[in-house]
């Protein structure tokens, strides 16, 4: 636009302002860290110390370097003055919301929100309405009416919803929250740090400051992505760097961690292979038995192998869990590539064949638990009860005698695995279905066509297009099945009594992780088997990225 | 352009939604709530103790406590005592809150609670945790201000919770003297056997109550009855016990084993008596096959009536009083030792650490725990009144049904030898917990033999001992 | 014949098809049968072997001479089966035979037989080495001495339309006379004692603010991943990247933690505001929005629109589907999530519990009830079941959509 156009007296007056707002800021900002330390504060921990005042030598070093820029006119002043004022903009907001209990006052929306539902329902209804023009037949005009009802349906339900839970109460509340003086410090915060937002954000300050198109396309990408970004590394990026640090400490959510180095990975890590010279021998005779504990042992007629950890359950967690993998993944991916070949079929029914399919995986899997439990019962139990019938049926069909094994599912340690693996086959298997089927519909029908052409069977079409072509979405599906096997935690967690099952034959990673975190407080040390998981949960997408890539390669 | 207002909405929506979530604090505060809201408006400014001592209208202190109630009756009946307590208690407002299951993790997650400091000032948490609380320094010592306190006598309450309660750390010592009060007990609890007398007049089998006034309730007894019992159908059970290794203890204690030695301070269990207390556990699951299948909830099946005796706490009373058969309760068979063994289960009321009213918190704990408030509790059927006085002790007795109450006393009396069988102050309850569970269930199950049992477990049981 | 021939082939091999497709089918729908139908059951009706899938109560009848309503049982008359009341239960009988022939054997009430000899006095015999006392038993109106044998019991049943007619026989093993009949009030109780009600509408609440949050911040950031150029976005887009494969669980503990440092623990705003910032969603996003012409976007910015004007007006109005994809998503997650918040929210704290910590309480309260907690589990589960069946074609091909993209 007008980039050489002269700055008015205005413009020059205000970038004045900034400048010396520049100024002040950093005063303000350096007098923080002095206070941080003074020792005038309320008692702070040392670490908080050290983030606090590392973030405002930041800011004022960069909001004096800001006011030099400024003065100089140059556009990487405006572009400092923008992200700091934004970010304490942004600060003081969220101060003002947590000061005004927004955060913590969703509790007591949730204590009127039950009334306000039937009246979302008019919101709803208002939103269909007017959402019905779609398939209105009728004239322009009759369609607009439907909107314009259906959106006054909309104000009219979302008002009475806001009646309904008590909105106004609510506000009282948060002005008079406000009104108080940390509400009102921080409110005024906002204003200042919005006011000289504005003072270079206006277009005549830009200009002024030599500012070109891609700066502003630099500017509204960053803003764009600050809700995200801000949210992303306070919840995200900055507990996962915590995670990584406590795993280094003695972390016990009671008193200061103390860094305790790699102790917690190398008690994870402690084991020993050690032989045996008969089946009976006991592990106290070949190892330390105040360091280790057996985990297993494998025979090989008269001698064998001693597997033994300082932590054995991290072993048998990991064991069961790769067990778990192991069975779970293709039991829920193979039926599933079945099942959607042949719903890929032209045959009537199966969209509902499809949906039938799919129910399981939406519903919560907490409650979906507690009905397998109920089946698995082994006296009065469903699955016990047609096995008992199936017996029944062939015994009398081939006068046989099969004993019924009356299976105690989940209270033998043979079995209680196996029957969490069946729920989350059953559960998944649906979801696996839907995702094969649309990968199927995109593979095109000539190629199927020039095969049959070519005198290719049934068989041939399957292993020689189908699987190929559908190998990304294979990928695709075994690798979120794999992720998500790997963190099985609620099926456990409520079909066991106690969670770690019969013998220990249902401890998984991640209720160990729990057990560890949050049932003897050993923070640390779970931080540190969550890094393990995650090592092996990486390796394993590795490998099977590899594999892929590799028979791609073959392929092409 | 309908799309856009859908937009609009949304977008209100969210923004509004945020605001609404400011209001509703008001909402609780602010109005003069109905009745049936007045406990969440109380409740509100409770959570945040700023906002408690900031409100005018809060005279009074306001304290919260918590119990782990296992049924609605069980928190409609503390809920009662809390109001009665309310009304009885000068400056505190009581706010009961009841806490989940023991499936629900109910111990640990006062744990982090106290560490979040959003735990209640007073709470019960099972005599098990007592120990591990106390070292973790969630709970605060009492000691300094029940001394204070006239006519408080620690030797009001069965020794034995009290001897956990009164255990100080430092010095090793406990009893009245050992300047550590860590809580007072709510309850005990002891075995016994439920019997489902059609079954066993059905089966012709004697009446095991008339067997144990006569002095002849003993193993071979005990068998007779489970076998004649079982005799009656493939889904008819002699004997049945919850998939832990609690009901072991009583099996072991009247064998003359034990889980300890002397002084808690090393693992028992492979001691001769110790494995042939076990070897009859195992034999009435593997040779005679007259018990319920190991590992599944045997209470279902009792109370759909087909298990004959079933080895339950008092705690599962009030469930089995709704069940349509005949029934009642006898002590457990006495063992080659002559006398029956049991356990001693108990809790306690303890105070956070972190309470800001300490004084009121203890007035609460003694409050709870009189001889008035324990009948109440008492009579819901639950549990068993922790204060040693007769009046206590005959009040009991009239909570019926089950008509032989009585046979709990016996298994609390002194020479049935009950004993809180974990390792307490001496080591880690839930590891030692997590080593028992598996070990056990191995040998029941058939899937180790005894010998291997008494070879190995103290190895791994030590361990929890090393302090 | 070579057209039949194809057309029976044809007709076998999708019978065969179908049999599979309804096989599965059946597997797939049958634990949501059988707890919606448990649900409706008493308790005791549940604990019965042989299972059953309806609901059944027992039929009890008004007979007179009784205060109750008995219950009625199929009853062995004469080779026909009849119902009859049962009057009296627990009646001990005992099985008397001579000491000398111990295969003829009566049964007869403990109450009718007295001791031989008196009580006092009462006679002994030895049989196969074992002293046994011996009863006077009536055998056709003779007296006669005989041991007892084994003992049992008895009910008495009688006929209702003739109270005199009885019958007796084992109680255990009679089957009771049953009508189909659900208990509604089952859902009513489980409300009550488990706090549901707010259990629900938390979850509604909790929901819906992840979902509209959620969006909020994947739209935007999307876009700014998507179509605004600017140092550092590809670094910062690799980084989102990945940590898309980072599991939950590897963040449980530092932001328990945080959550503690910040005082949101047991706050319902802990299972919101860390929910609504997701790198899988503005990846989701990203991938939408790269798709879309920029032909259009650049001639809106000639005519002078801002970057919101053209994200509001033609952007989010063409991405209705992948929003509707991304929202599916987020409300099953924020509506099934069980380890977040039973980590983060007290259990004594019912007034902030969502279903799924509901229902992990309900399940140590009731176990002794079944149809309870499975009434409890309906409660989780039929919502978003619901919300399946009306959006069923949308809701599959929104996964089937995210699947092809990924």
């Amino acid at each position: 636009m007008s980039e050489h156009q002269k700055p008015d007296t205005l413009t020059n007056l205000i970038l004045r302002i900034a400048m010396i707002w520049r100024g002040v800021f950093t005063v303000v900002a350096a007098a923080g860290v002095i206070t941080v330390w003074s020792g005038r504060l309320p008692e702070v921990p040392l670490w908080q110390k050290i983030l606090l005042s590392l973030v405002l030598s930041i800011a004022a070093g960069f909001s004096a370097f800001g006011a030099v820029e400024i003065a100089r006119r140059n556009h990487r002043g405006r572009m400092i003055s923008l992200v700091i004022d934004y970010l304490a903009f942004v600060a003081c907001a969220v101060m003002t919301l947590n000061i005004g209990e927004v955060f913590i006052g969703i509790d007591a929306l949730a204590e009127t929100f039950g009334r306000g539902i039937p009246y979302l329902g008019i919101v709803l209804a208002g939103y269909l309405l007017s959402s019905m023009d779609e398939y209105s037949v009728r004239k322009q005009t009759s369609e607009q009416s439907l909107k314009q009802v259906g959106r006054w349906v909309m104000i009219f339900g979302f008002i009475l919803f806001l009646w309904q839970v008590d909105t106004i109460n609510g506000v009282l509340y948060f002005l008079g929250k406000l009104a108080q003086p940390a509400g009102l410090i921080s409110v005024a915060g906002m204003l200042i740090f919005g006011a000289a937002l504005w003072t270079v954000w206006r277009q005549p300050s830009a200009a002024a400051m030599h500012v070109k198109t891609n700066h502003e396309q630099v500017i509204s990408g960053w803003l764009f992505l600050s809700p995200n970004l801000i949210g992303f590394l306070i919840f995200f990026a900055g507990p996962l760097l915590l995670s990584f640090y406590f795993s280094f400490t003695d972390s016990d959510a009671f008193n200061t961690p103390n860094w305790i180095g790699l102790d917690n990975y190398a008690k994870i890590l402690n084991i020993k292979f050690v032989t045996l010279s008969s089946p009976t021998q006991l592990a106290k005779e070949v190892v330390d038995i105040k360091i280790y504990d057996e985990v297993g042992r494998m025979m090989f007629g008269s001698w064998g192998i001693l597997f033994a950890a300082a932590d054995k359950f991290f072993w048998l967690a990991l064991r069961n869990t790769l067990t778990f993998v192991l069975f779970a993944v293709p039991f829920s991916v193979v039926p599933a590539l079945i099942l959607s070949n042949v719903l890929n079929s032209k045959l009537p029914g199966m969209k509902f064949y499809r949906a039938i399919y799919f129910m399981p995986s939406i519903a919560a899997v907490v409650g979906i638990s507690l009905v397998w439990q109920w089946l698995y019962n082994a006296t009065i139990g469903y699955i016990n009860y047609f096995i008992t019938l199936g017996i029944e049926f062939w015994n009398n069909l081939f006068n046989l005698a099969i004993v019924d094994p009356k299976i105690q599912w989940v209270s033998d340690e043979k079995t209680a695995l196996f029957a969490v693996i069946l729920i989350a086959a059953w559960q998944t298997m649906g979801f696996n279905t839907v995702l094969f089927l649309a990968g199927l519909q995109n593979i095109p029908g000539e190629l199927y066509e020039a095969a049959t052409v070519d005198g290719a069977g049934a068989w041939d079409k399957f292993w020689g297009i189908t699987l190929p072509l559908l190998a990304p979405t294979t990928f695709y599906v075994v690798s979120t099945t794999t992720i998500q096997a790997m963190q099985v935690f609620e099926q456990v967690f409520i079909l066991m009594n106690p969670p770690e099952g019969p013998n220990n034959s249902t401890i998984t990673l991640v209720l160990y992780l729990y057990r560890s975190g949050f049932q003897n407080f050993k923070q640390g040390y779970a931080s540190a088997i969550a890094w393990v998981l995650f090592i092996v949960i990486f390796g394993l997408t590795l490998i099977q990225f590899q594999r892929q890539r590799q028979s791609s390669i073959y392929e092409s | 352009m309908k799309k856009n207002v859908l937009f609009k909405a949304f977008s209100l929506l969210v923004i509004l939604s945020f605001a609404l979530a400011a209001c509703g604090a008001p909402a609780t505060v602010a109005t003069e709530a109905p009745a049936a809201e007045e406990s969440a408006a109380t409740e509100a400014p409770a959570v945040e103790a700023p906002a408690a001592t900031e409100a005018p209208m809060m005279e009074e202190v306001a304290i919260r406590w918590r119990t782990r109630p296992d049924n609605q009756e069980e928190i409609d009946v503390y809920s009662n005592i809390s109001t009665e307590l309310d009304a009885e208690l000068n400056g505190v407002t009581l706010t009961y809150e009841p806490g989940g299951t023991e499936g629900a993790n109910y111990q640990d997650q006062l744990r982090s609670e106290v560490a979040a400091g959003t735990a209640p000032d007073v709470f019960w948490i099972p005599g098990t945790d007592v120990a591990d609380f106390a070292t973790r320094g969630l709970i605060l010592n009492m000691n300094d201000m029940a001394t204070a306190t006239d006519g408080f006598s620690v030797e009001d309450f069965y020794a034995g919770p009290m001897g956990h309660l009164t255990f100080n750390p430092d010095t090793a010592t406990f009893g009245a003297d050992s300047g550590a009060l860590w809580g007072l007990p709510r309850d005990v609890s002891t075995f016994a056997l439920y019997l489902n007398m059609d079954l066993i007049n059905e089966a012709g089998a004697p009446d095991p109550r008339e067997l144990a006034k006569e002095g002849k309730w003993d193993w071979d007894a005990f068998l007779d009855v489970a076998q004649k019992t079982r005799a009656l159908g493939a889904d008819v059970y002699g004997y049945g016990a919850s998939a832990w290794w609690g009901p072991y203890g009583v099996w072991l204690n009247a064998a003359n084993g034990g889980f300890f030695n002397a002084d808690r301070t090393a693992c028992a269990l492979n001691t001769p008596e110790s494995l042939a207390g076990l070897d009859f556990q195992r034999s009435l699951y593997q040779d005679f096959d007259v018990a319920t299948p190991y590992g599944e909830d045997p209470e279902p099946t009792f109370r759909a009536g087909k298990v004959a005796m079933f080895q339950n706490g008092r705690w599962a009373t009030p469930g089995v009083r709704t069940v349509e058969f005949e029934w009642d309760v006898v002590e457990l068979p006495a063992g080659p030792s002559g006398t029956a063994g049991n356990w001693l289960f108990w809790g306690a009321y303890v105070v956070n650490a972190k309470t800001e009213h300490p004084e009121e918190a203890w007035a609460l704990v003694q409050a709870l725990t009189t001889a008035q408030t324990q009948g109440k509790v008492a009579a819901l059927g639950a549990n068993i009144p922790s204060r040693v006085s007769q009046e206590a002790l005959d009040a009991f007795l009239t909570f019926t049904p089950p008509a032989n109450n009585q046979a709990f006393l016996n298994g609390i009396a002194a020479d049935a030898n009950p004993t809180a069988e974990g390792p307490l102050w001496a080591g880690s309850w839930p590891e030692y917990d997590q080593i028992m569970g598996p070990a056990i269930q191995g040998v029941l199950t058939g899937a180790t033999t005894v010998e291997d049992f008494g070879a190995t477990i103290c190895d791994s049981a030590d361990k929890v001992f090393v302090k | 014949m070579k057209i039949q021939s194809y057309r029976l082939l044809r007709f076998i091999s999708n019978f065969f098809l179908y049999f599979l497709l309804t096989f599965f089918a059946l597997v797939m729908i049958f634990p949501f049968l059988y707890m919606l139908a448990t649900s409706f059951k008493t308790p005791a009706d549940t604990f019965r072997y042989p299972p059953r899938m309806l609901p059944q109560n027992a039929v009890t009848l008004a007979v007179d001479g009784y205060d109750e309503p008995l219950p009625l049982y199929y009853v062995d008359v004469d080779g026909q089966q009849a119902e009859y009341a049962l009057a009296k239960s627990n009646i001990k009988i005992g099985t008397y035979a001579p000491a000398d022939n111990l295969t003829a054997t009566v049964d007869r009430r403990l109450t009718e037989v007295k001791p031989t000899g008196g009580a006092t006095n009462q006679q002994k015999v030895t049989v196969n080495g074992k002293e046994e006392k011996l009863f006077d038993v009536d055998l056709d109106g003779q007296i006669v001495p005989m041991i007892l044998v084994s003992q049992t019991t008895v009910g008495e049943f009688i006929d209702p339309k003739n109270p005199e007619t009885k019958i007796f026989q084992n109680v255990r093993l009679s089957e009771p006379v049953e009508s189909v009949g659900g208990h509604p009030e089952n859902y009513t109780e489980v409300i009550e004692l488990n706090n549901m009600a707010r259990a629900l509408t938390n979850t509604a609440l909790v929901t819906i603010l992840v979902v509209l949050g959620q969006l909020v911040t994947s739209v935007v950031g999307g876009y700014a991943f998507a179509r605004l150029k600017f140092p550092g976005r590809d670094t910062v887009f690799v980084f989102y990247l990945g940590t898309v494969m980072i599991p939950f669980v590897m963040l449980i503990v530092p932001l328990y933690q945080l959550m503690v440092l910040i005082g949101w623990t047991d706050r319902l705003a802990a299972l919101i505001i860390p929910w609504i910032f997701s790198a899988y969603g503005t990846f989701l996003m990203r991938q939408h929005f790269i798709t879309f012409p920029k032909e259009i976007e650049e001639a809106a910015l000639i005519d002078g629109a801002s970057r919101l004007q053209i994200l509001r007006k033609i952007l989010i109005p063409a991405s209705v589907p992948a929003l509707a994809t991304q929202a599916t998503f987020t409300f099953l997650y924020a509506w099934n999530s069980f380890f977040w918040p039973l980590v983060i929210i007290n259990v004594g704290n019912e007034k902030n519990h969502v279903l799924t910590l509901a229902l992990n309480v309900l399940r140590g309260r009731a176990s002794d009830t079944p149809n309870l907690i499975l009434a409890g589990a309906a409660i989780a589960i039929i919502p978003p079941l619901i919300v399946f069946i009306f959006g069923q074609r949308f809701f599959v091909e929104s996964v089937a959509s995210s699947g092809v993209k990924g």
